[in-house]
């Protein structure tokens, strides 16, 4: 049987502002504690936002604002 | 065609303590260097890296909000790259300087403006290069000549 997560943390309407690199706090609730980029299952974002959060997670990454690992 | 930029510039600690407007003029006349025109620039934030960049733990982010033509761009970068006080930048295309960054850089741009003292934890930096190698003075003085002589002797190879 396949499990389900039902821990969504994203909210996000499409019409917000795009996402940006230097609010940090807010990017790393979208980590795991390893560093990696929750997946759109997890998030809850639709595509367009999840690329946004993509791009801005590498941007502060970086920049040194957010680790690529840990 | 001139386009506006967002550039975030990590510049290195030591130089923004030592002297704040000489810190700002790495970035300010860079830009000015390559008929550039600023519209903002202040110091957005003095942060502990997530990674060491350089051999440093933590930086100035400095953040400006200029025009440029698209010709000089990588003149530009690549005056940034060569810039040893410069640890990192990044540029990012903007359609218009935010009203809110005006008002912060206006803000910063009083006579009276200090650059705020470092946190308690801003001691703890890496070890300058080459302090943690081994070298002839580490071998202690009491052990007879020749078991020293092996202890730094690199190993032969086969």
């Amino acid at each position: 049987m396949k499990r389900r997560i039902r821990t969504v943390i994203g909210s996000k309407n499409c019409d917000d502002p795009v996402i940006d690199y230097k609010e940090t706090e807010y990017l790393e609730k979208f980590l795991t504690p390893q560093g990696q980029i929750l997946s759109r299952r997890r998030t809850g974002f639709c595509t367009q936002c999840q690329k946004q959060l993509k791009t801005a997670i590498k941007r502060a990454r970086h920049v040194g604002l957010l680790p690529f690992v840990g | 065609m001139t386009q506006i930029y967002e550039t975030m510039v990590l510049l290195d600690n030591d130089v923004v303590r030592a002297d704040w407007k000489k810190a700002k003029a790495i970035v300010t006349d860079t830009v000015a260097k390559y008929d550039g025109k600023v519209h903002t620039c202040r110091r957005w934030d003095e942060r502990r890296l997530s990674y060491p960049m350089k051999r440093k733990n933590r930086a100035t982010y400095y953040l400006t909000y200029h025009e440029m033509p698209g010709d000089t761009i990588s003149g530009f970068l690549r005056d940034l790259e060569l810039n040893e006080r410069v640890l990192r930048y990044m540029m990012l295309k903007v359609e218009e300087c935010p009203e809110e960054e005006r008002k912060l850089a206006a803000e910063e741009e009083g006579s009276d403006y200090e650059v705020p003292a470092p946190p308690e934890d801003d001691a703890i930096e890496l070890p300058e290069e080459g302090e943690g190698d081994a070298t002839m003075d580490d071998v202690p003085t009491d052990v007879p000549a020749e078991a020293a002589a092996t202890a730094v002797e690199p190993a032969k190879e086969g």
